[in-house]
């Protein structure tokens, strides 16, 4: 297992806790953790830039943060904004846990198997077609918590996780939140 | 109501509510927001790319609000200011603003003034705790589309 399948599982992990926070504490506390954590993050991201060594911090980036990121903490800056688009806009806890769903173990499985696909996308050669379809399919386990538009909501996350240049981690919870929106 | 919105309606300091007040008045706030821009960044192409990113954080929460359309936790009061509730157009500008000096070392300056305009919007009763916490992810996407925006235009 390489640094990117490790980087996959904890993210995902993080997702489940997510969801766990949400089903079993509800979506206050969801809300207020994750305003939070972005709030301190921007904080230790603002010491990092400036050259401050935050012994946590750097093993943390050592082990799951990506090279060639605009900002340190990056990757995990945008997954919990995406995070707080989908709980401080949504209001259904199913409909919470569901984006939460795609956005972690979703975006997650993707990438592992997107990774090792051999198909580039036409219009993102960073991306395969073996990873849209496993977002796609794993995206599908939402039906747990939202029923039959867990179909939908999944093309829409595969499509959004699919755009070039612009993170998924904001695109997917950002695509869902606004389809649920109006569809839910 | 939410226990953060509760604990911020419970502090009562006519000090923090003159402030808030102060705060409230659109013309103000947009004083000390330029103000603030002015006087923490130097370089003019920042400082156009932060009013920019401000920019786009109220079209933002126009749009947004009037897509959700919920009301005011003062609504039906005399006092409660017009308009939607989700989200805090105040917490989005402090937000963005905050955001725009991430890479300065005056940036918790710039964090503390957003946490405590956030405060005075939920201490006057105008806004519950989720139309702040809606006005974070705006700001840093807004921000961030701006950035993709200014760097295209710097062609990096």
């Amino acid at each position: 297992m390489d640094r990117e399948d490790s980087r996959q599982l904890f993210h995902m992990a993080i997702g489940v806790c997510a969801i766990a926070v949400l089903l079993f504490l509800g979506r206050g506390f969801l809300l207020a953790g994750v305003f939070f954590t972005i709030i301190i993050g921007t904080l230790l991201m603002n010491m990092r830039l400036l050259g401050t060594k935050i012994a946590l911090v750097q093993w943390f980036e050592e082990r799951f943060e990506r090279k060639h990121v605009p900002l340190p903490g990056w990757g995990s800056a945008c997954y919990a904004t995406g995070a707080l688009v989908a709980a401080s806009f949504l209001t259904d806890t199913g409909q919470i846990a569901a984006v939460l769903l795609m956005l972690g173990i979703g975006d997650g499985i993707s990438t592992m198997i997107g990774r090792r696909g051999k198909i580039r996308l036409p219009y993102n050669e960073k991306k395969t077609i073996e990873g849209m379809l496993a977002m796609f399919i794993s995206s599908l386990a939402a039906w747990y918590f939202i029923g039959d538009l867990a179909v939908p909501l999944a093309l829409v996350a595969a499509l959004a996780e699919s755009i070039p240049r612009l993170d998924d981690n904001l695109t997917v919870p950002i695509a869902c939140t606004a389809l649920l929106l109006v569809i839910g | 109501m939410d226990s953060i919105t509760a604990l911020a309606l419970s502090v009562d300091s006519p000090v923090l509510k003159v402030m808030g007040l102060f705060l409230d008045d659109a013309l103000a706030y947009g004083a000390v927001v330029v103000g603030l821009v002015l006087l923490g960044e130097s370089r003019n192409d920042k400082r156009l790319k932060i009013l920019a990113s401000l920019l786009v954080a109220v079209l933002a929460v126009g749009t947004v609000k009037y897509a959700m359309a919920y009301e005011r936790p003062c609504a039906g009061e005399e006092w409660c200011p017009e308009g939607y509730s989700f989200p805090s157009m105040h917490a989005v500008v402090a937000f963005a603003l905050m955001t725009g000096f991430l890479n300065k070392r005056i940036y918790p300056l710039f964090l503390v003034f957003a946490l405590f305009v956030s405060f005075t919007r939920l201490n006057l009763g105008v806004h519950l705790f989720r139309d702040i916490a809606g006005a974070l992810p705006i700001a840093l996407v807004s921000y961030y589309l701006t950035d993709i925006v200014w760097r295209e235009k710097d062609g990096s």
